[in-house]
């Protein structure tokens, strides 16, 4: 077949061109057939205080919100899943929502959601309201669990494709306190190489971590000792998804 | 460093020199992490413009060079299958006729389906899309330019010309564009002309008798000449035989026939 045909029916005068029958090509539906659903396919629900409560009101610690995740950065169950962009706390708001949004859109019979975070841990204490400073540690408030950027919340599957599954994931990621995308598998793996052809084809000579690692011109000074792990792509609890 | 700076103001020998440390950290401001965009040291802005990403730019922009359209390798069976059909027609029968064909009602495309098929003629429907590739592969590279827009084929394996121009002069929506017949690419007029043709055997009867007009005419000619000369003799002989009435007949005729 040339490459471009020249047009067997050029448009007539009324600019339409008169459009001819072509071979109906059937495409296969899509393969399922390595795919288990499980039994309890809706979201579990995630209590808001953990079953032992804790006494000691903890510090702060917004380490946990610091830099790339290193646990459920890669699919477990499911083929789709929201993964976060950014630094954050996820209380029982936002797992309710979650549980009741994905639980509303999705076919109970044929796809399954799991959970890729624990239930709220980590205590969160504030003082009342209208109080001067001082008077010692205000008392436990809520639970929220810290979410760091790379992992992903919810994983979806089942007998189904990204499009259907898509609109509510969207949904669900704009209302949580960070950053967050629907993705695939696929999407994921396409995600993380174009990151790496990224770092091989950047034309300037200058990256951060070379200049970190070097300690040119003195620039450690103005930097934090993580910034050799986190090479200028997270500041914060942000994920500077430009960078290289 | 607080903790260097506390081991240093414990007992350290520089520190009892009065040696102040070089680096002194700032304890103002916010955390590490915040929930506002902390605002960077000027320092560090100007290295996060230096170290940004530079995306790589070839010499000739892709826009400028030629789309390169992958070839889409369908070749789905089906395909195959109705490839297969169409080198099977064209294999299998002597005369394949390409008409144009506009939409028609269905039962008078019955019909003239039903009067083709009295004179074992079929009528095959073929995708352009399919045909046309084939063709330009093939020896019947002429017969491209017939197959565009809606087209059918009249195959049969005798050649009965007349009857089938007769059948679709009877249905005004299907017109002959060109038909090929015992591998002899002809157009309308060609078809026509070879309608009007006689039948095979008619052709070979009278080829065969002129032929043999001439073997025929061989012994005449060969004995063209004796017969002049007997002929020739009669008529003397009956002059004679006019001339002298009375005189006896018979020492001319034994000469005569004794001279043969």
């Amino acid at each position: 077949r040339p490459r471009s045909e020249p047009p067997l029916f050029p448009p007539g005068p009324g600019g339409v061109a008169v459009p001819r029958a072509g071979l109906k090509k059937y495409v296969l539906p899509p393969d399922y057939s390595g795919i288990t659903v499980p039994e309890r396919t809706k979201l579990k629900f995630m209590e808001k205080v953990p079953a032992v409560p804790k006494v000691r009101r903890e510090p702060r610690q917004l380490r946990d919100i610091r830099g790339p995740s290193q646990e459920a950065t890669d699919f477990i169950q499911g083929q789709y899943g929201i993964l976060a962009l950014g630094g954050g706390y996820l209380h029982w708001g936002h797992f309710e929502m979650i549980r009741l949004t994905i639980g509303r859109s999705m076919d109970p019979k044929s796809m399954f959601a799991i959970w890729r975070v624990p239930a709220p841990y980590k205590p969160v204490t504030r003082k009342s309201l209208g109080h001067r400073m001082g008077g010692g540690k205000g008392p436990i408030d809520h639970y929220v669990t810290a979410v760091k950027s790379g992992r992903l919340v919810v994983e979806v599957g089942g007998r189904c494709e990204f499009a259907e599954v898509k609109p509510f994931l969207t949904q669900v990621a704009r209302k949580l306190p960070f950053p967050a995308i629907p993705i695939s598998r696929d999407g994921l793996q396409q995600m993380r190489q174009e990151e790496e052809e990224k770092k091989l084809n950047n034309q300037n000579p200058w990256t951060f971590e070379r200049i970190v690692t070097a300690n040119m011109l003195g620039m450690r000074k103005y930097l934090s000792p993580y910034d050799l792990r986190l090479k200028g792509r997270y500041w914060g609890k942000f994920f500077l998804k430009h960078r290289v | 460093a607080p903790a260097a700076k506390m081991a240093a103001l414990n007992g350290g020998a520089p520190w009892r020199r009065g040696w102040l440390p070089a680096l002194q950290f700032v304890r103002r401001g916010s955390k590490a992490v915040t929930r506002h965009w902390k605002a960077m040291h000027f320092q560090r802005q100007k290295l996060m413009a230096v170290t940004e990403y530079l995306a790589p730019r070839p010499a000739i922009s892709p826009r400028c060079l030629a789309p390169r359209r992958e070839r889409a390798e369908e070749d789905n069976g089906y395909a195959r299958l109705l490839r297969r059909q169409v080198e099977e027609v064209f294999r299998d029968n002597r005369m394949i006729a390409v008409c144009q064909y506009n939409s028609m009602p269905g039962e008078d495309m019955v019909l003239m389906r039903h009067y083709l098929r009295k004179h074992n003629i079929e009528v095959k429907f073929v995708l352009n899309e399919i045909v046309r590739p084939m063709l330009s592969q093939s020896k019947y590279k002429n017969l491209l330019p017939l197959f565009v827009a809606r087209n059918i084929l009249l195959v049969s394996p005798e050649t009965k010309v007349k009857e089938m121009l007769r059948v679709l002069k009877g249905v005004p929506q299907v017109n002959l564009l060109g038909a090929c017949i015992d591998n002899t690419i002809l157009s309308r007029q060609g078809v026509e002309n070879f309608a009007k043709l006689p039948s095979l055997e008619a052709t070979q009867g009278q080829t065969v008798g002129a032929l043999a007009l001439l073997p025929s005419q061989t012994s005449s000619l060969l004995q063209r000449g004796s017969a002049h000369l007997t002929a020739l003799l009669d008529q003397h002989i009956r002059q004679l035989q006019a001339g002298e009435m009375g005189s006896p007949a018979e020492p001319t005729p034994a000469q005569s026939s004794g001279t043969h």
